[in-house]
């Protein structure tokens, strides 16, 4: 009878030395999850009651030691007062921080990385039978036409890596780019697909993967957010900000989206009448209550509150030093395209490596506007798709250059990528020629690139077939994706985990994922 | 006058059941026998059971012999008496396993000449022991009818039983690992290893066909051919099954046994099924690429390029350390007081590498300016275990010179935009760990390079915004360490 309790009771997570029996409580009310009140039916109902009088039958809150698999969980628990400080990885990690620029909408691989000439050769035709059976498409109606790459290949570097012409300042950096052709998913409309991509499962309500990094190993700044999004092109990503939502972790994770331009975050300033000295005692005497509130209910989110509240005071000062690109020099802001007086991608990714260097743990970038359906001349690939590249490419170049001169790319892990692929065919609208030309959305296959820590450079990984349609060699689901991630930041992805819903849930969420190996070095 | 009503001798009865139930179980062979489809898993369940009550009733029937043979002696002669006994018990526990072979055979996939044999050779038993049981005990006829009905059931009883360790072992079990001169003895070939059948000059015999051997014969061969498909020869795999053509040549999306091979093993429709070995990735090619090609059998075996070899591919895997979670504390447990010390001094600058390891990170760039040199000075003690040391932007000058020096273990340390020269530079001669040296936006000079030089095990050397030109002459092989 006790077991069943303590099989509800295992559940939480340990409790660091001193805290009181209201926390215990509190955290126990919250370990009992309807799977264990089903699972324990029969005998521990009445046992489940004994618990929460917290009876000499029932043993105090106690930790899990062993995992499903038998070895040993790791803990994640920190000081309240303190959620984000530094915890170490499991094991020696290539990569310390993570740079991860996603471009909302999905770029089309065959115009930049994916070379395909018998694409090309066979541009214009109809597309076979066997393409279009058993396929869903978002837009793609009755048969359409095959359609080759819209902008010339040639090999760069000393890897010989095949590249469109769109991206001369990215070229420079080819040699260290490790390209994954054979990345595959499952969702193939943007806000699953993109949720799918950064939190893991396609639907709401699941934590980012900055929030799982900083979750596992806190942030060495703290005086800024360890995990901050910065966006750009024109509208928020389709997923929206649930894509940095924190989901069932404690919010205190969450991703801060600031601005690149003006106050990195609205209303971080004080009101003109406000000076700090008075903000100070404001917030003390908030902290005051926030203390009475937690001494009488003993919920940890409260002294993580008055942690937040602390951290934007001290923001105030860091922050806006953090996001001024004005401080930087004119050749790095010519280097990269930026001009401080606007908001752009340039800005975003100068604003990244500056985070960078003042140890932010996760910076994302996104960029809008890669959707080149062709229905219009901004998501066309003759017209949108070019401004797009000439947006990114110089700024990404640029980073690159600038992290590796630093000596920060040797543990920085930089990763670009869409949400899925665009289709070989030209997407033929309600079954129209369309005056612009564009792709569909194609979830068997779509290029990503990594670079930095742990990464092994100048390599491609995986195969598309002679359309770039499938994969036909290595496929890479996005659960590996997240692995390989998680193991170059020193963590097997199956420990870092939190306890939720009765489930030891984790980024690479439950179907079996795998650490590409073949990509690290 | 009442005329009492006897009952038919128990006998009589039992041998009006007994033919009645051999009568019923040839009906159900004849017109319910096994077709290759699998049914429903309890009919399945049951039919299971088989194998375990089919050993009673062969025990029971070979020793009736023995019995009969034992008791001719006039000691013994309680023993012929028994066999009386026995006899029904056998024709009784023969229908039982019949009829459970009957349920295993119907919905377990079986089909095809040996189960077929096996199930006929069931019945006939039930009814030659009927017959023995009966010359035994009630005709009188010529001596010799009941010990030759006798051989011949024993002999009906070894048949049927080897046919049944076939269907369960293999077509050759008896004959598989038989030592080689009772082989030569009896005239079998002297290798245990199957021919291959088909020319291997040919692709289908050299790549294809052996895929199928390794894979699919136990249950799609000569013995057995659940769902009436057999891969063993050509025409078979090309005739396809009850479920039509499997094969479709030159169509290798459309062919339905490249989409059951290539399915993730947790599918339902997976081949092989849960518990055998899938097809490797390089096996499946072949397949397809042979498919593709035509699916013919007279396709020479180098023919297709780009054909993967037969072997399985190495995987690349990454292990992931394991942690003794006291294997750890002890290795901590030298430094691990002063440890704790200094990081409550230096929050968030000191911390052991991993979870798994007792070595140190050392980072107090977010320290800034407030970090200097008597702050580095307190990590003296620590600094053999110091294997990351990031100083960036702190104010340390060269007086720490010698305490970086002692940080035998380091692999990766980093002055960025501090305020050393030269002279720390100078004093790392003896790193030799050292993978990873920043000096960025430091006033080094080229003099520095000579000491570079020697690190035995550095890879790079981070010399932007430093008195070190760009293109200044170095040995080759730093030129490729140095980055600007």
């Amino acid at each position: 009878m006790a077991d069943s309790a303590n099989g509800a009771t295992r559940q939480s997570s340990a409790m660091p030395a001193g805290t009181s029996h209201r926390e215990e409580r509190f955290a126990l009310l919250q370990a009992q999850t309807r799977r264990h009140f089903l699972r324990s039916f029969t005998a521990g109902v009445g046992s489940m009651f004994l618990g929460t009088l917290g009876s000499p039958f029932v043993s105090t809150v106690r930790a899990a030691e062993r995992g499903v698999d038998g070895s040993p969980r790791l803990e994640f628990t920190r000081d309240p007062s303190q959620p984000l400080s530094v915890l170490p990885p499991q094991f020696a990690a290539r990569a310390k921080r993570i740079i991860y620029l996603h471009m909302a909408g999905a770029p089309s691989q065959l115009e930049l990385f994916d070379y395909k000439p018998d694409l090309t050769r066979l541009d214009g035709q109809q597309c076979p039978a066997s393409f279009l059976v058993g396929k869903r498409f978002a837009f793609i109606s009755g048969v359409p036409k095959l359609l080759g790459a819209q902008y010339p290949f040639h090999q760069a570097g000393k890897s010989g890596q095949w590249i469109s012409d769109r991206l001369p300042h990215l070229e420079k950096h080819i040699d260290d780019l490790c390209l994954i052709k054979s990345m595959r998913t499952d969702q193939f409309n943007h806000a699953p697909a993109q949720l799918l991509v950064q939190t893991g499962n396609a639907r709401l309500g699941y934590p980012s993967m900055g929030s799982w990094v900083i979750y596992g190993l806190g942030t060495e700044n703290q005086n800024l957010p360890g995990f901050i999004v910065l966006v750009s092109g024109g509208n928020q990503p389709d997923g929206g900000k649930q894509l940095w939502g924190s989901g069932f972790l404690p919010s205190v994770y969450q991703g801060v989206q600031c601005r690149s331009h003006g106050e990195p975050v609205l209303y971080l300033e004080n009101p003109s009448d406000v000076s700090r000295p008075l903000r100070r005692r404001m917030l003390d005497a908030v902290d005051e209550i926030n203390r009475q509130t937690y001494a009488e209910f003993g919920n940890p989110e409260t002294v993580t509150r008055i942690a937040q509240y602390e951290m934007a005071f001290r923001m105030q000062m860091d922050a806006t030093d953090a996001m001024d690109i004005h401080k930087e020099p004119a050749a790095v802001l010519a280097a990269y395209g930026a001009n401080p007086a606007e908001s752009s991608f340039a800005n975003n990714c100068v604003v990244a490596r500056r985070l960078a260097e003042r140890g932010v743990r996760f910076i994302q970038l996104y960029h809008w506007g890669w959707d080149d359906h062709g229905t219009s001349a901004k998501d066309s690939l003759n017209i949108g798709f070019a401004d797009r590249c000439r947006e990114t490419d110089q700024p990404i170049a640029a980073l690159l250059t600038d992290l590796k001169e630093r000596g920060m790319l040797e543990d920085t892990l930089v990763v670009w990528g869409g949400e899925f692929g665009r289709t070989s065919m030209r997407e033929n609208r309600n079954g129209q020629v369309m005056q612009f030309i564009g792709r569909d959305h194609n979830p068997g296959a779509f290029t990503i690139w990594m670079a930095g820590g742990g990464i092994k450079p100048g390599m491609s990984y995986g195969e598309t077939d002679a359309m770039g349609y499938e994969i036909v060699k290595d496929p890479v689901e996005v659960r590996d994706l997240h692995a390989t991630m998680l193991y170059a930041l020193g963590f097997d992805h199956h420990k870092l985990n939190y306890s939720f819903q009765g489930l030891e849930q984790k980024l690479t969420s439950v179907k079996p994922a795998r650490v590409v190996a073949e990509v690290l070095a | 006058m009442t005329v009492p009503v006897r009952r038919a001798p128990l006998r009589l009865r039992l041998g009006l059941f007994a033919l009645a139930s051999i009568l019923l179980l040839s009906a159900l062979l004849i017109l319910f026998p096994p077709d290759g489809l699998e049914r429903a898993p309890w009919a399945q369940f049951i039919g299971r059971f088989h194998l375990l009550t089919v050993h009673f009733p062969i025990a029971l029937i070979l020793l009736v012999p023995v019995l009969e043979w034992a008791g001719r002696d006039a000691r013994f002669s309680y023993l012929r008496s028994s066999v009386d006994f026995l006899w029904p018990l056998a024709i009784l526990s023969v229908l039982a396993a019949a009829t459970l072979g009957w349920c295993l055979a119907r919905s377990g996939g079986y089909s095809g000449r040996l189960v077929t044999q096996h199930m006929w050779g069931g019945v006939s038993l039930a009814a030659a022991c009927s017959l023995c049981w009966m010359l035994r005990g009630y005709f009188h006829g010529p001596r010799v009818a009941y010990p030759l009905a006798l051989l011949a059931t024993v002999g009906l009883v070894s048949w049927t039983g080897y046919r049944g360790g076939q269907l369960s072992q293999g077509e050759n079990h008896l004959t598989e690992h038989m030592p080689v001169p009772l082989r030569k003895l009896i005239g079998l070939s002297s290798g245990s290893t199957p021919l291959p059948r088909s020319n291997p000059a040919y692709f289908y015999g050299a790549h294809v066909e052996p895929i199928f051997i390794t894979h699919c014969d136990s249950c799609h061969g000569p013995d057995k051919q659940k769902g009436r498909l057999r891969l063993d020869t050509y025409e078979s795999l090309m005739r396809g099954g009850k479920d039509g053509l499997v094969i479709k040549a030159g169509n290798a999306k459309g062919s339905e046994l490249l989409r059951r091979v290539s399915l993730s093993p947790s599918d339902d429709d997976a081949m092989p099924p849960q518990g055998k070995r899938p097809l490797a990735a390089n096996e499946i090619k072949l397949l397809e690429l042979w498919i593709a090609a035509g699916a013919s059998p007279t396709l020479p075996a180098n023919a297709i390029k780009g054909a993967p070899t037969n072997e399985a591919p190495v995987v690349a895997e990454v292990a992931f350390p394991e942690i003794d979670p006291a294997a750890v504390t002890k290795s901590r447990a030298p430094l691990a007081q002063q440890v704790i010390q200094l990081k409550q001094r230096f929050p968030g600058v000191l911390d052991y590498e991993s979870r798994g390891s007792a070595y140190l990170a050392l980072d107090a760039s977010a320290l800034g300016p407030k970090f200097g040199d008597d702050d580095l000075a307190a990590l003296k003690p620590l600094s053999d275990q110091i294997v990351t040391a990031d100083l960036s932007r702190t104010a340390i000058t060269d007086r720490s010179a010698p305490l970086l020096a002692a940080m035998k273990h380091a692999r990766v340390v980093r002055l960025t935009e501090t305020k050393i020269t030269d002279a720390t530079v100078s004093t790392l001669a003896g790193m030799d760990q050292l993978e990873s040296l920043n000096l960025y936006g430091t006033a080094v000079t080229p003099a520095c390079l000579k000491v570079v030089e020697s690190l035995p095990k550095l890879r790079h050397l981070y010399a932007g915004a430093t008195k070190i030109p760009p293109d200044t002459s170095v040995s080759d092989a730093l030129k490729s360490k140095l980055v600007f």
